[in-house]
């Protein structure tokens, strides 16, 4: 009923703002459907088809009654996924309650103010810049038997011990968890920004109620910092479970050492009768311990917390 | 005034929490630097394997350095890591930054879903979409070429460069916008000539951050590349343990010198990287 030209501006104006719209958001969404969405419709889908080095071109989808072949083969025949998962959980663990604890520590000695405070943190954060890959691979030669610097503290205790740890079942899962589990300079930062975010005022009336040092850290900046924790949590964890180039570099899965994402390399791409379906039921197993991470990480963050207040 | 309070704090703290903070401090350096002065020292011995462990290099023997230099190529490879990390860092910041303005300050339907889609990806690993990606890139045609890294990195590692741009564009005031607007500018020209250049720390941060990731990554690297002039540094490694066979010398030669330039860049910006990681909240 208004003016018509009045409305038209605003027509042309609205679909401006959309066509703007489109634009701006279809780059990241084309990324976003080429590299997760279609990947993992393929991997859903083709973890119920027969699929390997005999059939590369077309995947065949198995017939109802044996929808599950894939994972039965997976579950019952594959020699190393229960290994694997088992690894895997350890090491996803690990790093909700080893790593982050530790990253917590050092972040809370970081966020003190002393001499010489800026310089460690400078020089913490060091192995965090320097790829995974290179620290597999300098680690491999610390645990070298004739050179490393491993062997020698060993033999302090166990005088004739002249073995490779990496090559015994057990010592070589523990060289493994040491190879990464202590560098934790960007998740000690992340953790650090957080504590430097909580108000002077805060921490101020936490002393003048007789809170200072570790036990004001406990009562006052922890829940404080809960959000961040609970974040680096799940980051920590997720990445434990995902644990690739530290196998790769270091044992290639000898000793009981192969993680998920070792099988999956291994059944898609490196072996020579390669078995694409089963890898991709591996794949989905992955993804939804992924979802069981960030679910039972939450529930435990929530229930804790809600303990202390 | 500000130097006042340091010295109050220290002086207040218990001296429990002071010997705990000095522990965690010396662990800190103890795992920060145990590896990497192991490492070098290694380099500089003529043979490591006579001399092992923390002792002293006999004299100081600089071969496996020249030789990283003039018979590995090395510098090739950090130019194709810098050329892969650099093309896909710009790639991504600019697609993402278009599309965190849009979400942080635009209503329409489906923000929420959009929201959750690109968030969602943090938590896909990237892991378990080995076969399908390996797969395009081979129907794609590009399967060993450089191009195919790039493609793969631009497309990863949304959600984290998402969410911090976002955070930054909901940090600036509306009134800038509208004052573009009102002065006549539209969508596009707000957001090149206004709002790009007052987010661009945000986008810096993200920058830098994909870019480190981008430098290191080994998955994706070693899965597409197989001609050894197009390795990427971190690829690189797979090929040291059979390369240098005996040669131990070389071996941890080539290993400082790889380590070398993410440190060097690390010491140079290290405010930058610091301010970065922890939200801006720690001053580097």
């Amino acid at each position: 009923m208004a003016n018509p030209r009045v409305k038209k501006k605003k027509n042309k104006l609205g679909m401006r703002r959309t066509g703007f719209i489109i634009a701006f958001l279809a780059p990241t969404l084309v990324a976003f459907c080429v590299f997760y969405l279609y990947p993992i419709i393929t991997v859903f889908i083709t973890s119920f088809c027969k699929w390997d080095y005999t059939n590369i071109a077309n995947p065949e989808f198995f017939s109802f009654e044996h929808l599950w072949d894939n994972y039965d083969y997976i579950f019952n025949k594959y020699p190393f996924f229960w290994e694997a998962l088992k690894n895997s959980t350890v090491w996803a663990i690990l790093g909700a309650a080893v790593q982050v604890p530790v990253a917590m520590l050092i972040a809370l000695a970081f966020s003190r103010k002393m001499k010489g405070i800026k310089f460690v943190r400078n020089v913490y954060i060091i192995p965090n810049m320097i790829s995974t890959a290179a620290m597999g691979i300098i680690f491999l030669q610390l645990y070298n038997p004739s050179y490393g610097i491993i062997n020698p503290i060993i033999r302090l205790f166990k005088t004739d011990f002249n073995d490779s740890v990496l090559l015994l079942q057990g010592p070589a899962f523990i060289a493994m968890t040491f190879a990464y589990i202590f560098f934790t300079g960007t998740t000690t930062l992340m953790i650090l920004g957080n504590i430097m975010a909580v108000p002077e005022e805060v921490r101020e009336a936490a002393m003048l109620d007789g809170a200072s040092g570790l036990r004001q850290d406990w009562h006052i900046t922890v829940p404080m910092i809960k959000g961040t924790l609970r974040t680096v949590s799940i980051m920590a964890a997720t990445s434990g479970f995902l644990l690739y180039n530290e196998v790769y570099f270091l044992t290639k899965g000898a000793a009981g050492t192969y993680s998920i994402s070792y099988v999956i390399r291994e059944l898609a791409i490196t072996s020579p009768r390669t078995q694409f379906g089963r890898a991709n039921s591996v794949a989905v197993i992955q993804i939804l311990a992924g979802m069981v991470i960030i679910l039972v990480i939450n529930l435990v963050y929530s229930v804790s917390f809600k303990k202390k207040h | 005034m500000k130097k006042k309070r340091h010295i109050k704090s220290a002086k207040s703290m218990p001296a429990g929490t002071r010997i705990f903070t000095y522990i965690c401090l010396f662990w800190a350096l103890i795992v920060a630097l145990v590896p990497l002065i192991w490492l070098i020292l290694s380099s500089l011995k003529e043979d490591p394997l006579a001399r092992p462990g923390f002792q002293l290099p006999e004299s100081i023997y600089l071969n496996g350095y020249i030789s990283t230099f003039r018979d590995l190529h090395v510098l090739r490879y950090f130019g194709n890591s810098m050329f892969v990390a650099g093309v896909s860092v710009i790639i991504s910041v600019v697609m993402i930054s278009m599309s965190a303005y849009v979400v942080a300050r635009m209503e329409f339907k489906g923000k929420t879903l959009v929201s959750i889609l690109l968030y969602s990806t943090m938590f896909i690993p990237a892991t378990a979409l080995t076969y399908p990606v390996y797969n395009l890139i081979n129907n794609l045609n590009l399967y060993d070429t450089r191009g195919a890294l790039i493609l793969i990195y631009s497309c990863s590692g949304i959600a984290i460069s998402f969410f911090v741009i976002k955070n930054y564009y909901d940090n600036i005031p509306r009134d800038l916008e509208e004052a573009a607007r009102i002065d006549g500018c539209g969508y596009v020209r707000t957001w090149v000539k206004v709002i790009f250049p007052i987010a661009r720390p945000g986008i810096m941060t993200a920058a830098v951050l994909a870019f480190l990731n981008n430098w290191n990554e080994y998955y994706w690297a070693s899965l597409v590349l197989i001609t050894r002039e197009k390795l990427t540094v971190p690829s690189l490694l797979s090929t040291f343990t059979t390369a240098f066979n005996t040669n131990y010398n070389g071996l941890f030669s080539a290993m400082v010198v790889i380590i070398l330039p993410p440190i060097l860049l690390y010491c140079i910006f290290s405010k930058f990287f610091i301010e970065a990681l922890s939200g801006g909240a720690v001053k580097g």
